[in-house]
């Protein structure tokens, strides 16, 4: 729980008492049964490091905030869950789909690139030439946070 | 009014009937969009869920190439303005934070300064420029129209930090209301379309998106109108997905989506080319044929 | 010459302070600026845990308030200025026009019996309507009736048919200045309005009720005349949900009621045990945070709540609440503590348990009386442990929930109104003596 608390954005674990509203109001937990946000919570107050982890429950997370906005406590399930994510993917779990949109970030400077079709298409609408990104600066930012090495990219 | 304009990835990538209308717009409102020059990615869920630093470096590199132009930013996505808004909420707050940016921003010779606000083209339209001039350009209204408006998650939460309200009207419901259409009340409206885990998780983001549009049936609207590109794809492209991969012919939606600056562009008198009508997978004929005649 | 003291707020706690301090020699100027004493006990059914009926014990000390010779009703009147200090405060007191007579109406009705004009009846929670012209509740002391200008269309017909020639259409508003040694304040909570929260329907969706709109509902003098029936449609409700902690508990910015109010939950149990006394088939269910029973026979109450009457307790507070259009139920999705899955149950009614707040006006109150509030608009006491019924001000002190939640039920209220009427004998007596 300690460690949670201490990764950011999961201090919100230190006050959670457990009401349930979070699992009421989300509407992941509404169709798929295994998503409780509040049991997430539980089992990290209990110390289920491992399941917490190295579960899937924080990547069915839509960030949707809804359980933020309504916990009685000031509002960090939501929160939490980025906490929980980012200590996850230090154990390396991570859903495939995340990996390839970080991936295509350090490699482009963006988490989805147009393809040719579309840049071709630009010219067509007349929309102008797609925005540049300043690759190397992401790039130097990205080494700079470890980020590359949490996702295996670069140096 | 000049706006540092952040286009985000999935808007080029994906939809470029969004940013078409918005550019044909931009200019009858008196709204100057000036280019963000080698801005980057926003740095969404997905990339905060990974790494919390790296995600306020990035956020704070945009928010930077904003000050340095001396300009507010205004986003189109609901993600990026969720990504930007909340990273300058935090470094403008939090000095041992700012300082820990800083110090990776140095490294690419920019700093966060704090001298920029974040906004949202509906916050633009509606507190910048103001409901009043939006109703005078809109020639050709949608008298009747009945529109499910999907706000998306991250236009009005968290609340602390935004301006909007969940339930009851809405900038974003005003704004709709100025073009003639009407605003349909529906279930949880507020409430996520599923967008964030395309491409994560499709089968958890196909049943809540699915819930959303039961939701948006049962009220029986001609059709959905949407801010967010990730809302767009979710429910005009998914609603397809649903069809077939939940195997479902009775449950046919059949419900057009459209971005609101589509609509808003519509009602004020300009016609969307070809393309732009192709470019939505469930037809939106019905909704073109209710515009007033010129 | 004993000097006069002053209760401001004629809920039990005031009623209390007052008989005390009168029966001690005090003469007591008892100002209440709704036209009749009785504050909120007046209007709920029955108390917890005891399930008396709450008029029933109210109703003889609010008789006595009215013929002890030593206590001054001030009804529909506020405190507008006060000057000096303990021993010697010199206290404006504005008295509102009734349009009525006091010393000549005798509270006989004829004049609401004639009236055209309706109006939303506050004591009801506007759940049902009076008279322009009206008696504020059966039972109301001063036993007089009182005209609401705003709604009053000016027909005369009140002053043509009453026996008793007491409306006065001229009436003015009236300023006295009374002289008093201390003063103390009861002046109670307000609800917290749920439709601050547009996520559980109130104000919105028409069967969603506050819990005191509820206690309305089943008094048998109340706008239903005490049946169990729900606004929609006016059928008698076959299940019905309690939603605790609506404001309360809540650290939320916006919402700040970060406190538990205390009587709730006790609250609760005891409708949902009215409730199955009314209608032994309706099922009753309350979905809470932790349930708050304690004190004297609180537990064994909910234990008999749970055995005998059979209500569901649901540890799982719920978001939100959506309605079925066609049949005006409400649907509540929770999580089922035991199963832990997400569930959701129709219910035809839901009651909404809101926070208890300040009373309206009391910020101005304060103000003029020079007393400090808490963060949350509630009188603060000049030390929360040793001198919890003092406030800031030497010779002002205060009672009841007015100081914030305290255990906050009945007894607890009448406790501290004796509290204070022993402080301000204590502090007087003892300037008398020197």
């Amino acid at each position: 729980m300690h460690e949670v608390a201490n990764t950011p954005r999961g201090r919100g674990v230190l006050t959670c008492i457990q009401c349930g509203r979070c699992t009421s109001s989300c509407p992941v937990a509404r169709v798929v049964e295994e998503h409780n946000p509040r049991k997430l919570m539980e089992m990290i107050i209990l110390g289920s490091r491992s399941d917490v982890l190295l579960g899937q429950l924080p990547w069915h997370c839509l960030s949707c905030f809804t359980c933020l906005d309504r916990c009685p406590q000031g509002g960090d399930v939501g929160e939490t869950m980025f906490a929980i994510r980012n200590l996850a993917v230090r154990e390396g779990n991570i859903p495939r789909g995340t990996l390839v949109q970080t991936q295509s970030l350090f490699d482009t400077g963006r988490v989805v690139t147009p393809s040719r079709m579309a840049l071709i298409n630009r010219q067509r609408y007349g929309l102008g030439k797609e925005p540049a990104v300043d690759v190397k600066d992401v790039q130097k930012i990205l080494r700079k946070t470890c980020f590359s090495k949490l996702t295996s990219r670069g140096s | 009014m000049k706006y540092a304009f952040f286009l985000g990835c999935l808007i080029p990538a994906r939809e470029p009937n969004y940013e078409s209308s918005v550019r044909r717009i931009a200019p009858e409102l008196g709204i100057d969009l000036v280019e963000m020059e080698g801005a980057n990615c926003c740095a969404p869920f997905s990339i905060q869920s990974v790494d919390h630093m790296s995600w306020l470096a990035l956020a704070a590199r945009n928010l930077c190439v904003a000050e340095q132009m001396g300009l507010d930013i205004m986003t189109l996505c609901n993600d990026c303005y969720e990504s930007l808004l909340m990273g300058n909420t935090i470094l403008k707050e939090d000095k041992e934070i700012r300082d820990q940016v800083n110090e990776i921003l140095a490294d690419v010779g920019l700093e966060f300064e704090g001298k920029t606000e974040v906004k949202t083209f509906v916050d633009v339209l509606h507190k910048d420029i103001g409901l009043e001039k939006v109703k005078n350009a809109i020639r050709r209204p949608f008298n009747g129209l009945q529109v499910a408006i999907q706000p998306g998650c991250h236009l009005t939460r968290p609340k602390r930090i935004h301006f909007g309200e969940w339930m009851g009207v809405t900038a974003l419901d005003e704004l709709v209301e100025a073009t003639g259409a009407e605003s349909v009340a529906y279930e949880r409206k507020e409430s996520c379309c599923g967008g964030p885990l395309r491409g994560i998780n499709d089968e958890v983001a196909q049943y809540v998106a699915k819930q959303k549009l039961d939701a948006i049936k049962a009220a029986a609207p001609d059709c959905i109108v949407t801010v967010c590109p990730f809302c767009y794809l979710e429910l005009d492209m998914g609603q397809l997905e649903i069809k077939r991969h939940m195997q479902l012919k009775e449950e046919e939606y059949d419900l057009p989506v459209l971005h609101f600056a589509e609509l808003l562009r519509m009602a004020m008198g300009m016609e969307l080319e070809d393309w732009e009508i192709r470019a939505h997978r469930t037809p939106i004929a019905r909704v073109l044929k209710m515009q007033e005649e010129q | 010459m004993r000097k006069a003291v002053m209760v401001i707020g004629g809920g039990i706690a005031g009623i209390q302070a007052s008989l005390d301090l009168a029966n001690r020699g005090f003469k007591v100027h008892l100002v209440e600026k709704d036209p009749s004493i009785g504050g909120r006990m007046a209007q709920l059914d029955k108390t917890f845990p005891t399930m008396d009926c709450s008029i029933c014990i109210l109703a003889p000390k609010m008789i006595e308030c009215a013929h002890n010779r030593n206590v001054q009703l001030l009804t529909y009147s506020e405190v507008k200025g006060v000057k000096g200090s303990i021993g010697n405060f010199k206290v404006k007191v504005l008295r509102k026009p009734r349009y009525v007579d006091e010393r000549k109406c005798n509270g006989c009705g004829i004049c609401a019996q004639n009236c055209p004009s309706e109006a939303p009846n506050e004591f009801d929670e506007n759940l049902g309507m009076r008279k322009a012209i009206y008696m504020p509740f059966p039972q109301a002391v001063p036993r007089v009736m009182v005209i609401d200008k705003d709604n009053c269309i000016e027909c005369g017909l009140c002053d043509k048919v009453c026996p008793a020639d007491a409306v006065d259409r001229e009436q003015q508003p009236e300023e006295v200045e009374l002289d008093v040694g201390a003063i103390t304040v009861a002046t109670g909570f307000d609800m917290f309005d749920p439709s601050v929260i547009p996520q559980y329907g109130y104000g919105r969706l028409k069967n969603v009720i506050t819990a005191m709109e509820l206690e309305r509902i089943l008094c048998a003098s109340g706008p239903t005349g005490g049946h169990l029936i729900r606004p929609s449609d006016g059928r008698i409700p076959r299940n019905i949900a309690f939603i605790q902690c609506i404001g309360s508990r809540d650290r939320r910015e916006w919402i700040n009621h970060p406190y538990c109010s205390s009587i709730c939950c006790k609250y609760a149990v005891k409708d949902a045990v009215l409730i199955k006394e009314h209608e032994p088939n309706t099922v009753v269910a309350i979905f809470y945070i932790d349930l708050r029973a304690f004190g004297r026979g609180f537990q064994e109450f909910v234990n008999r709540a749970k055995s005998e009457f059979g209500i569901r307790f649901v540890r799982s507070s719920p978001g939100e609440i959506s309605e079925d259009p066609s049949t005006s139920n409400l649907v509540v999705w929770f999580e089922d503590p035991t199963t832990r899955t997400v569930h959701h149950n129709s219910f035809d009614l839901v009651v909404l348990c809101p926070a208890l707040i300040p009373r309206k006006g009391v910020g101005e109150l304060a103000k003029i009386l020079g007393i400090e509030l808490d963060n949350y608009g509630f009188l603060k006491s000049a030390d929360s442990v040793r001198k919890p019924l003092d406030t800031n001000v030497p010779g002002i002190f205060a009672c009841g929930y007015c100081l914030g939640p305290k255990t906050g039920d009945v007894p607890d209220s009448i406790t501290q109104g004796s509290g204070t009427a022993g402080r301000i004998a204590e502090v007087l007596v003892a300037r008398e003596a020197s």
